[in-house]
This record gives structure tokens, sequence and C-alpha cells, in this order.
């Protein structure tokens, strides 16, 4: 083999601009207040394989080249030659990736030599990219390493940093080599050990198992039948191997058996003297509703026991929805740990039924502020820097794979420093009946089907990911738990799967997530009570893997489908087809065993029944008593043009336009209503609307509830507003309030009471009355929870220096739209527009984000009080489905939902959208408790104002009157809000000057110049 | 009635099938999603279609700069039959990514007006980052060469529709390739503002960001070769084939929806969006050239 290196920098004549250079400049400006006069860029490549430079030749620049902007250059550095290079850089920064960490520009660029030179199609050939950064200008003062630090994440990356040529000229990057590693036989782990040691290998192993669990394992390998049927296949008969103990480990944990939702909870109320026992919340709170709702629903097809829950939509389509977090991996590496999340959620979608195909994403994310400019503990990012992580990996994720990003949210809080949480949801379509016959939402596994992996190989990447995410980050973490996401691997699977399925080749498939097959194959199993595995077979990334690693290894891009043997031929051709590596790794079975070889070798064997209903139940404590916040009293003299202008610059209400308009979303031509609406598209919509079969009007309605301020004073008042914004974010675009169905995450601090968490009982009694409340609502607004996820443990550090997240649930939200040609969007639309609030006022002020920034500027003393609560949600729900009515009946076309910041910025918000002024009067909203302050800036919910044209005001009025509507103005030609008491102007304000208070604030820089 | 095929190519991180095919089964075509392998497969298969088009997406992740991986597998696969294609007067689309496709295998802008037009697969342009630095979805209003051969574009004045890419600055070596393009009305499609009179959009001088989203030389949006019949655009007009997908639709811009009739696969009636008469441009000129 031979290492070649390619270099390829844009031309200095003709039109070429180096916009990568540029794009450094600019940020450098913007994060380090560092002024370079010029960055220049060049893209470094290390050609392995069985050519040399002269083989190679001029060809290569077929491959990496463009002719018309850029110049390249074979086996030497573009730094030592003085026609493109004539002045020498101040700095020279080369930043590449570790040895294992996945290049995706490498594999293109692989996959693209082998199109040219087919010698090149051996093993072992391939290409690493690196990326050079020539700074020129640069203040004396500057920091080369400051400077390297931002531009890349030592994690992952390495970098080399050079401010002159060594004798033998400027260094390079080489191929990033992986050290030699050797195959571990299987272990036997003896657990006839003292408690204390127990433990120690738990946490040694970073097996997360506790005590009880540890117990529990070595209790079964004590039972005389184990113990005779593990002889007979040669394996230690009173102890498990290492294999047996992760794979245990892995589908056992946390992430993937939900402990915490599953466990008997004594839960006690110090404030009511309620003392109760609960026997899971999950069953009780969330499966329970959602069986009741079912009986009467027969459109909910699926819910719970697959990787979404699928509704039917039409006589043809049914869609499904999942939403999940990755949270910890997002937090060590922003960028790839959020692109795994969004690609892993995709394949959530893809592994529903027998294959649904991905239409639509929503991004949810929790950040610390972006400007903040408090402490950091030492391993954690900026939060800025998350930001900008995260966003790029769900921009890439989403966009390469051809999934528009619909809907979505960013919330800021100083605790989401210590763990960002990073939601990421897809919605799907799959027919609702297959070309065979079978129904498109039900498995059909048999025993004697082969099992293949499809997809990406396996790798060292990503081992231990389940366990890790059920643990709280420390500065030990592992890297391994950390995966950069490939979408171009995974949309070849997924459109190879797609057709598949059409063919009826797919008999059942699940994704590879959290635990790797050892969680997927062990789950399909259950559908035919048992498989044989063969680890042997399982293609690698790299030699050297131990049986257990190959188990439990996470690499990405993987999916596990079962297929009829004389299915086998025609499975294996569509692959090779794509060009999608396809395996059968395994054969089901049904004698209840879950067996798993090692070529000859019998490695694990554990009873199936044993593997997923063993854990044992955990017991837990909690107790509440509510918390206590000094009171929210507004000042005295309030100016309320700047405290509008002021709430609109916070992060929580300004606009994120720069940031969403990177994702695409209307890939498919479905997007009815984008995430901007108005005359200069950059008003804030409320839900999606997508009509996903082109040519029909049909549509589907996503939206998204989440408002983790209101946990400061009650967790259960948190979920309450996060499930009505939802509904009423849904109720604003006119859903069928009939046919809606929800998804429930909750990311909550470790809720366990013990050393580390001495509060968990309180947090834990958090979460009971969050679950309380989301049943009471689901049953109320009749919307079924069909899919969820929890994660339970996201904290940073121990003691003093700990850092809880705010308890969190984002509620997310599909519904059915009749007709997406008659629906609504938030911008102010016609002068004359009559505005009317529906819904009613209360004095509801508590952990308002007016509270929130009044008492951060300490004009205020605390966020305490009365949080927004919904008292009788059945009749908030009637209301909800007379508006809604009206719109999809086409005759509203204004609405936005009253949420962050409350009426006023509801209308500063629409005033933007339609670049219009309004008139508006508050009197007559004072009828349910609030005073002017409370009526413009406090948060209750269910409220929605409306623009109604004088054609419909009646029928309108009509219709709506009953449920609480109040005349509050009218949109004007001229160009500010005005808003009065009845007496009093309030709001005086300029609508540019609205535009430029929200749009500023977050606000990218335009990178590129001439 | 002539049955007009068209081949929408898939596969490698080409996102924009399915709509692709839809829009042209919606002005009356039979099209098929087709896997680039199964042509590189079976390369007669291509003759037995009317029309190709290749559609958006991220083909081999832009990696390498957009385009230039699928590009160079069409390149050096399909070099005959695609140089056929278009010699027996094939329309091909390029769209976004497709268009990013047509530009790096050298179809596009092709060889120069006026001398031997038959691909000879050299690249002369090349479409580089956005100024911006960034990808962005964000829509613009388009203006068409109403004097161009191009017959995908004929009768077309301007619409509204989407740009989604973060390389679309269409880059020459030399100005005066543009100016030999412009001469021959090869510019067909540039980006204006929205606020001048209809018609009279165009124009030479550079637009600011955003109206002119990635920087281009003239403004220019999209490019024909000099038979017009092989036509690449940055923007999607697949992406306004109804008019609910307009961002507008809400803003009394679109039919009364009460007043008009409910839709069917075979007809939007008034509900049409700007977009789709692109794709009937091609599907009528296959239709009346066989005719």
């Amino acid at each position: 083999m031979h290492d070649v290196r390619v270099e390829v920098t844009p031309r200095l004549d003709g039109q070429a601009v180096d916009v990568r250079g540029n794009v450094v400049k600019a940020r450098l400006l913007q994060d380090l207040n560092l002024n370079v006069a010029r960055v220049r860029s060049i893209c470094g490549f290390v050609v392995r394989s069985p050519m040399d430079a002269a083989t190679l030749g001029e060809r290569v620049d077929d491959l990496f080249v463009d002719p018309i902007i850029e110049t390249g250059l074979l086996g030497s550095a573009w730094l030592g030659d003085s026609t493109q290079f004539p002045d020498a850089p101040d700095l020279v920064i080369t930043i590449g990736f570790k040895p294992g960490v996945t290049d995706n520009a490498g594999s293109a660029a692989l996959d693209g030599l082998r199109t040219l030179f087919p010698e090149a199609r051996v093993e072992g050939a391939g290409v690493s990219t690196d990326l050079t950064f020539a700074f020129y200008g640069l203040p004396a003062d500057a920091d080369g390493h400051a400077i390297a630090a931002s531009l890349h994440n030592p994690l992952i990356e390495r970098a080399l940093i050079q401010t002159g040529p060594g004798p033998d000229g400027w260094n390079l990057l080489g191929y990033p080599e992986r050290p030699a590693v050797e195959a571990q036989p299987p272990a036997t782990v003896d657990l006839e050990v003292d408690d204390e040691t127990l433990i120690r290998l738990s946490e040694d192993g970073l097996l997360a198992l506790n005590l009880e669990e540890m117990q529990t394992i070595r209790d079964h390998y004590r039972d005389p039948a184990v113990q005779a049927s593990r002889t007979a296949l040669g394996l230690p008969p009173h102890a498990p191997t290492d294999v047996e103990l992760e794979c245990l480990a892995q589908t056992w944990s946390e992430h993937c058996k939900h402990k915490i939702f599953a466990a008997h909870i004594h839960h006690r109320d110090e404030e009511t003297g309620e003392d109760v026992e609960i026997d899971s919340l999950f069953k009780t709170h969330i499966m329970r509703p959602t069986l009741d709702m079912q009986e009467e629903m027969p459109w909910l097809l699926s819910v719970f026991h697959d990787n979404s829950g699928v509704i039917a939509w039409d006589d043809e389509w049914s869609v499904c929805m999942k939403a999940e977090t990755h949270n910890s991996p997002s937090a060590l590496d922003p960028y790839g740990g959020a692109m795994t999340g969004i690609v892993g959620v995709n394949r959530d979608i893809l592994g529903t039924g027998l294959g649904a195909r991905p239409i639509a994403n929503t991004d949810v994310f929790c950040f610390g502020p972006p400007n903040w400019e408090g402490d950091l503990p030492s391993n954690l990012f900026h939060p800025s820097r998350v930001l900008r992580g995260v966003h790029a990996g769900v921009r890439v994720g989403g966009n390469e794979s051809g999934i528009p990003t619909v809907n979505g949210a960013i919330v800021f809080d100083d605790r989401y420093i210590g763990k960002p949480l990073v939601y990421c949801g897809t919605v799907g379509l799959m027919p609702a009946t297959l070309p065979d016959g079978r129904p498109g939402h039900a498995k059909t596994a048999e025993p004697g089907d082969l099992v293949y992996m499809v997809g990406g190989r396996i790798g060292a990447d990503g081992i231990h990911g389940a366990t890790f995410s059920s643990l709280e980050l420390t500065e030990d973490s592992p890297s391994s738990a950390v995966q950069i996401g490939d979408p171009i691997t995974q949309k070849k699977m997924l459109d190879m799967i797609l057709e598949a399925r059409d063919a009826g080749l797919i008999a059942s498939i699940t994704d590879n997530g959290a635990g790797g097959i050892s969680s997927s194959i062990g789950e399909m199993a259950e559908q035919t009570g048992g498989v044989e595995i063969d680890l042997a077979a399982a293609p690698l990334k790299q030699v050297g893997l131990s049986a257990w690693e190959i188990l439990v290894s996470e690499s990405q891009e993987r999916m596990t489908v079962a297929v009829h043997p004389e299915h086998a031929e025609a499975f294996e051709a569509m692959a090779a087809v794509h060009e999608v590596e396809a395996t059968v790794v395994a054969t089901f079975t049904d004698d209840g065993r879950f067996l798993v070889r090692h070529g000859e070798d019998v490695v694990a064997l554990l009873p199936l029944e044993f593997l997923h209903d063993g854990v044992p139940q955990l017991r837990l404590e909690s107790v509440w008593s509510p918390p206590t916040h000094p009171a929210f009293v507004p000042p005295q003299h309030v100016d309320h043009t700047a405290l509008l202008l002021r709430l609109l610059g916070r992060p929580n209400v300004a606009s994120k336009e720069d940031w969403v308009r990177q994702y695409d979303h209307e890939v498919i031509a479905q997007t009815a209503v984008k995430p901007f609406v108005g005359v200069e598209r950059d008003g804030p919509a409320d839900a999606a609307v997508i009509a996903p079969v082109h040519g029909s009007s049909r549509g589907l309605v996503v939206s998204n509830g989440i408002v983790p301020r209101y946990a400061d004073i009650d967790a259960g008042a948190m979920v309450v507003a996060a499930v009505d914004e939802a509904v009423r974010n849904a109720v604003c675009v006119g859903v069928d309030v009939d046919r809606m169905a929800g998804l429930d995450n909750f990311c909550w601090p470790d809720p366990i009471v013990s050393e580390k968490t001495p509060d968990g009982r309180f947090k834990l009694a958090q979460l009971v009355r969050a679950n309380r409340e989301l049943e009471r609502m689901c049953r109320a607004y009749r919307v079924p929870c069909v899919s969820g996820k929890d994660s339970m443990k996201n904290d940073y550090g121990t003691g003093a220096d700990k850092i809880s997240i705010p308890p969190t649930m984002l509620f997310s939200l599909f519904g059915d739209h009749p007709d997406v040609r008659m629906t609504a969007t938030s911008d102010l639309k016609r002068a004359g527009e009559r505005l009317y609030l529906f819904g009613r006022c209360r004095q509801e002020l508590g952990a308002s984000e007016v509270a929130s920034m009044l008492t951060e500027s300490g004009e205020a003393e605390g966020i305490g009080g009365t949080v927004p609560a919904m008292d009788d949600p059945e009749a908030q729900r009637e209301a909800y489905a007379a508006l809604s009515g009206e719109i999809a009946a086409g005759r509203i076309r204004t609405a936005h939902d009253c949420s962050e910041g409350g009426l006023g910025v509801a209308l500063a918000e629409m005033c933007i959208g339609g670049r219009r002024g309004a008139m508006i009067d508050l009197d007559g909203l004072g009828l349910d408790g609030a005073d002017t302050f409370g009526q413009l800036w406090g948060e209750s919910l269910g409220r929605i104002v409306i623009g109604v044209e004088a054609m419909h005001e009646a029928e309108v009025c009509n219709a709506l009157e009953e449920h609480g509507l109040t005349l509050i103005g009218l949109v004007v030609k001229g160009d500010r809000l005005v808003v009065e008491d009845g007496f009093d102007a309030l709001i005086d304000v300029a609508v540019d000057d609205m535009v430029e208070a929200w749009k500023a604030p977050l606000a990218l820089p335009v990178g590129g110049e001439r | 009635m002539k049955t007009v095929r068209v081949a929408v190519l898939f596969g490698f991180g080409i996102n924009c099938d399915h709509e692709t095919a839809a829009v042209f089964r919606l002005v009356g075509a039979e099209a098929d999603r087709l896997h680039v392998n199964r042509l590189i497969e079976s390369p007669d298969l291509l003759s037995s279609y009317d029309i190709l088009a290749i559609p958006g997406g991220f083909s081999f992740g832009d990696h390498l700069g957009s385009g230039r991986l699928l590009g160079n597998r069409l390149r050096f696969a399909l070099r005959d039959p695609l140089r056929d294609f278009v010699a027996n007067g094939g329309p091909v689309i390029g769209i976004c990514n497709g268009f990013q496709v047509l530009v790096k295998t050298g179809l596009l802008p092709g060889p120069p007006a006026g001398g031997d037009t038959t691909p000879d697969f050299e690249q002369r342009a090349s479409l580089a980052m956005n100024e911006s630095g960034r990808y962005e979805d964000r829509w613009v209003t388009l203006e068409f060469d109403p004097e161009s051969a191009c017959v995908w574009t004929q009768g077309l004045t301007r619409i509204d529709c989407p740009v989604r890419h973060g390389e679309g600055r269409f880059v020459v070596e030399d100005e005066s390739v543009l100016d030999e393009m412009d001469a021959a009305h090869q510019l067909v499609v540039r980006y204006v503002d929205p606020a001048t009179p209809k018609g009279e959009g165009r124009t030479d001088e550079r637009l600011p960001y955003p109206t002119s989203p990635n920087g281009s030389a003239r403004n220019i949006a999209g490019v024909c070769d000099a038979t017009g019949l092989v036509f690449g655009l940055m923007p999607h007009p697949e992406a306004i084939y109804a008019k609910w997908l307009h961002p507008d639709h809400t803003r009394y811009t679109a039919p009364e929806a009460e007043a008009s009739v409910p839709v069917d696969e075979r007809s939007l009636g008034e509900w049409e969006g700007e977009g789709l008469q692109m794709f009937r441009n091609a599907v009528e000129h296959v239709r009346n050239r066989s005719s």
C-alpha cells in the first residue's frame, strides 16, 4: 500500500472565492473578537491504495479537483509552492480526524477513487481527509492554540499548529492509523463475590447495573437447570461470560428498559398528606389512558410496542411518529452527537411495521444561554459552541437524508449548560396495505427466518452508548460513546429497504440503535420466541473486536431485517444494486433461547424470558413539597414599549431564522405551512402543515409544546402547558381535533435518591406530578400518547458543582388536516382585518418569561406566583374544536397562539409577519382577573389571537362566542403597533423596530465576501 | 396520444426523486424512478425513455464538491448512452444537485453554440459555494429569457420557487464564456428582484444577497446547452407544483379554497402551481416532435 497526498485549494484567478477561509475569518471575529486579514483553505487527502503517485497521476484530478475554481497538487504541500502561496502565512492550522472516527468525505472519496481506479477495490484501501487554514495578518497577540481550539473538537479530531515550516518544510497530517488490537476470547466473570465487588464490577465495566440487578444475574447462574443447559453447550456453568453480562447490561439499561418509569413508587405529598403506592408511572399514566382511548379510536393502529406509534391516515396510507433524545453524545461532540440523533430517529421510522418512509423531521433543542459569560466546567463546551455544533449536525443529517425539518424550537436556560437536550423527531408514511396484502404496520417474522444486518459495518465506535447515557456526565465520559453519522450510507440503505418492502421481501425489521444487535435482534427474537446469532458472520470495520464488542457496538446506519429464506436471493440482489451491505448474522428459532455463537464457539446463552423480563422492578421513594420562590411583583412604572422590545430580544423569544433557514424544510414538495410565514417570510409559524401525497391536498399537522420554566414552580404545570401548547399550535392551522396523537419525551435529572442525589425524592415527586397531569390532559384533549421516550440522568458532575437540568417534557403532536388549502398563518393579512382574542386572561405570571427576565435583571424579586393552569381541559377541547373547525372551513386565515411573553409578544410577532401595524384595545380582557400587566405579558393557556375578514365575522363570532372571544382591535394600513387599555397608550412602536429587536440577537454573520 | 416516458434517476443520496416523478405524472407523462446502478447495469435502458431527469439531493453527500462523484459515475459508465440520448433530441433536466451533476459531467453548458454541439463531457463551468458560506432554504423570484431555445422554459416569464443549496454560485473561467452563452440565449433563468415589473427583472448587474441567494455571476440561476434540450437550474420548480406550497397561499394570493373544486391526482385545477408548466413543456415538446 502507498500513501499519496493530494491537496486542493481555491484558485487565485478567475471567479474563484475561498468561501471556507472567509467563513473561518468571520467566525474568529465573532467568537474570539479576532480580526484576521485573510484566511486561505486547503483540502488535504491521503490516498492509501496499491497505487503510487505516478500511477494516480493526473487522472486523480478528475476526482478531487474542480478545474474551474480549484487547483490540485499531488505528492506535496501547497504551502511550499510559491506560485499559489507566495507569502508565508503567520499561522497554519491543520485539522483531521483521529483514528477510527467516521470520515464521511474520506469514504466518499474512496468510492470515487474506485470508480476511476478498479485496482483500489481492495481491503485496506482508504482515503483520509484534513483541512488546512493559513492565516495572514494575524494580530501579534493572537493565540494559535485558542484559534485551533475553536476550530476542532479534540475528542474526535487532531490539530497540527505551525507558525513556520520546519527543516523539511511544512508538516502534514498522515493517514490516521489505528493501533492494532487483538480480539480477546470470551472471559468468564465470577459473580460469587461480595456486594461491594459486584458494584465495582458494574462501575468499572460501565455496566450501569445496580446491586439488586447484579445479584439477580448472579442468582440466575445458581439455577441447576440453567447450569445443565450451559454445560451441554460448553459454557461456564456457574457464571456469565462477558458477552452475556454486557448483553444483559445493555438490555437492562435505563435507556432500554425505562426502569424508573416502570418502578414501584411510594409517593407522599407533604402538602396534602397523600400517601400512595404507584405500580409503574408508564403503565398507570401513559399506557392505560391510551389503551382506554384506543377502544374508541380504531385509527390507532399500533401503540407502544414498535419503534414508533402508527395511526391510520387515509385508506391507502398510515402515518407514524417518533421523537428521541441524544443528549449525552451531543454534550461530548455536539456535531456528531446531534447528527447520530437525527439519523437514528429516522431509522426508528424505517424500522416501524414493515418499514415506513421518513417524511418530516422536528428538532427541539435546549441549551445554555448563547451569550453565557459565567464559568464553565472544564470539559463542557460553551453553549454557543453547542448550539453551532448541534445545529450543524442536524442540518447535515436531515438535509443529506432528504427529509424536511418542518418544525422545532430552541429553548435556553442556564442549567442546560450541564447537559444540552437534543430532541429529534421524525414523521413517517407507510402503505396501509402492502402489494402482497399484509398490513404495513404489523411485523410477520417466523421461526427459520434469516436475520440480516443491513447497512454499515460494526466498529469499535459507539460501544456502551446505552449504558453511558444511563449515567451522569463526568470528566471521564468515554469518547467511544460518540459517533458521527453517515447520512449517505443510511440513505442508500433507506432506498433499498423501501424497495424491498414494496417487493414483499421483508418479514420484520427494526433499527440498530442503543445496545446494537444485542438489543435489535434480542427484541425481534420475541416475535418468534428465539434466535441463534453468529457473530463471526458480522462484517466489521476493523479486525480485533471481541465477541461482546461485536454484540453491543452501536455503530450507526444499520438495520436488522428478517427475511423468509425463499426471499433471500432477491433481497441480496436488491442490496447489491443499491451498493448496500446485507449479511445474514442470525436465524430466528422458537426454542426460547437467545443463543450467540462466534464461529464454532457458543459465547452466550440466555433464556429470552430472563433477558427481557428478568430485570427486578425498582422500588423508589417520592416526596412532594412545593418549592418556594419570592413572588414576582411587576415593577411600579412600566414602559411597556421598552419591555416589549426587550422581550422580543430574549433568546427564548427572538427569531432563530438564520439557523432554521439552513434546514431544508420543503424537500419532498409537501410543506404547505413552513417554519416561516408572512410578507418577508420571516414571521413564526405555529405548526407545520404538510400534504405528503403528491397531487392531493389532504394534510397532516405537526407541532410541539415545551415549557420547562414552569417546572420551577410545578412540574405538573410544565406538562399541562406543554400539552396545551402542542395542541394550541395545531389548532392555529386547523387540525382535526378528533384525529390527533401525541408523543411524550421526558428529560429529567436523576430522580433516585442517593449520596449523589440527595434531593432524589423531590425530583421523583416532580415526575409523579408530571405524569398525573399528562394523563389528565391527554384524556381530556383526547390525544393518545402513541410513543414516547425518557432520558433520566441529565446531570453534570457531583457535589457542589452538580448541574441538573430543569425537568423537561417535550410533547410532540401529529394530526390530520382535511385540506391544506384551508389553513391559517400568524402574519397579519390586510388592513381592516378584525383581531379577536380567543380564550381568557388570568393573572398568571408565575415562572413567565417576563418574570424570568425582570428577575434576572434585578427589577423583580423572583419568579414565584400563579403558574398558568388548565382547570377545565374538557371545555378547552370543545373550544379548540370550534376554532379549528372555523379555520379548516376557510373562514379564518390569521391565527397565532400566545406563549412566551403572552399576548404582547404574540401581537408583535403577527405585526412582524405581516409587516403591518395594528390598533389594539385591551378593554374587556380584565374579566377573568388579570390586570393590565397580566393581560399583556401573562401566559394563560388556551389563548389564540385570530384575524377575521368582515365577510366572515358574523359566522365566526357566532361559532366561537360561547368559548370566550373578545374583540381587541384591527389591522391598520400604518406601520405601528399601538396598544391601549381603554384610556392610555401602553405600547406604541414601529413594526421595523420590533423586527430589529426580534431578529438581531441570534442573527448570523453572512460569511462570504469577494 | 403518445405515452411520454421519463426516467427519474435516484440512488446515492438523490433526494427529490419522488416529487420529480410526481410532477411529470401530473402533466400526463409516465415516470419511473430509476436507480443509477440499474441504468449502469443496462445502459440500453436509457433509449427506452423520452426524457431524463436528475433530481435534487446530496449525491455522495456533496463531498469533494457537489455533483462531482455522481457526475464521474455517469461520465465513466454512461458516456455513450448519455451522448446518444442528447444527440437524438432527448430533453434532460437537472435540478439543484442534478444541475450540479450536469455541470460537473460537462453536459452543461456543453460545447459552444455554432459548432458541433454533441456532448463532449468537458467541464466548462462550475457551481461553487454560496458566498454567504451557508446552505439555505429560501424562496426566490426567477425570470426567463423569452428568446431562449430551451424547450423547458417556453412561455414562462416569472415564477417563485425555493432554492435549497449551499453550492449554487455559477462560475466560469472567463467572462467571455458568459458573453457567448448570453448571445446564444443559454443564460435561461436569472434571480430577479420581485419588486421589478414582471418581465423586466433580468439584469447582469449583481443583485444583493438574498435576492440573489448565492452570488452567481449575472444572477444566473440556470442555463441550457446550445441545443436547448439540456437544462439545469439551482432552484426547485417542482416544489411549486401546487399553489398550496407557495408561502403566500394564506395571503389571498391563491384561489378561494371554498370556491375551488377538490383536486385529484390528474388535475390540480386552478390550484396548479406555476412550476408545473416547465415539466409540461418538455412532455409536450416530445409529443409534438413525435407527431
